[in-house]
């Protein structure tokens, strides 16, 4: 296994993680009777603006971890995985652990500027996987 | 070219889908919004929208066709005919960005259905 597969399958639970962070207060506040229900009709409580965020974080870590997961199994399938991709997948997963906090306590500008670490680490890969 | 360097080459014109979008957004919210941590529901509309629905169709395509190649590639199965159905599928969704932002109906729909197509034979060719 790559040192690039490693930390997708970190970036992977890391998505476990968000899931649980947001899902625990999502319930708690919206009831169970309404997350369990179709969901037809939008929710009679709302979410607190802290759960709110840790669901835009979810969704942000999601769409992050497919195209890191692209670059990663790029990298290994066509053995090109250096010491350098091996240091922008771990830059890309520190990023992105420190995200989740700067988006729940609203950090501005941190949180972008941790999304833009994050997003050209795995430019990066992705080109040095053509080059 | 092979099947692995189409799929970083998509992944390069999702990451550009993002900030084309994210650039719209700029305008439209200002940077002082995007910033923070848009507690407040705020919506773009006109091109930035179409991009934003073009930025989330690409994501569906994306989860689709990478497994498809990395099936292919891990079987070893690839072929002539995966690289050629590959390549369909990069085109048609380099075409479906700017198609979907200026908003041209039909033209959208086919070259949607040509990416999709090429993805389904690529799960077929994997079988």
């Amino acid at each position: 296994m790559t040192p690039e597969l490693t930390v997708l399958t970190l970036a992977a639970l890391l998505q476990v993680v968000i899931f649980v962070l947001y899902a625990i207060p999502a319930n708690r506040e919206l009831g169970p009777g309404y997350t369990m229900s179709a969901r037809d009709r939008e929710p009679s409580n709302s979410l607190s603006n802290k759960t709110a965020r840790l669901g835009r974080t979810m969704d942000n870590t999601f769409e992050a971890l497919i195209l890191f997961g692209i670059a990663a199994t790029v990298i290994t399938l066509s053995n090109q995985s250096t010491g350098y991709t091996t240091l922008l997948s771990w830059v890309f997963l520190v990023a992105r652990v420190a995200y989740i906090p700067a988006y729940a306590l609203g950090l501005r500008p941190h949180r972008s500027l941790i999304w833009a670490v994050g997003f050209t680490a795995t430019v990066l890969m992705l080109i040095a996987a053509l080059v | 070219m092979t099947e692995t360097t189409i799929l970083a080459a998509y992944g390069l014109l999702v990451m550009l889908t993002i900030l084309l979008q994210v650039l719209g957004g700029m305008q439209q919210l200002s940077v002082g919004y995007l910033l923070s941590s848009r507690d407040e529901t705020r919506t773009v509309d006109g091109m930035t929208a179409r991009l934003k629905r073009a930025l989330d169709n690409s994501i569906t395509a994306m989860a689709l066709f990478a497994p498809a190649i990395l099936l292919l590639v891990f079987l070893e199965r690839t072929s002539p005919a995966t690289l050629l159905a590959a390549q369909v599928f990069l085109i048609a969704r380099i075409v479906y960005v700017p198609v979907y932002a200026f908003g041209i109906p039909v033209v959208r729909t086919f070259v949607w259905l040509a990416g999709f197509a090429a993805t389904a034979i690529l799960y077929f060719l994997a079988l």
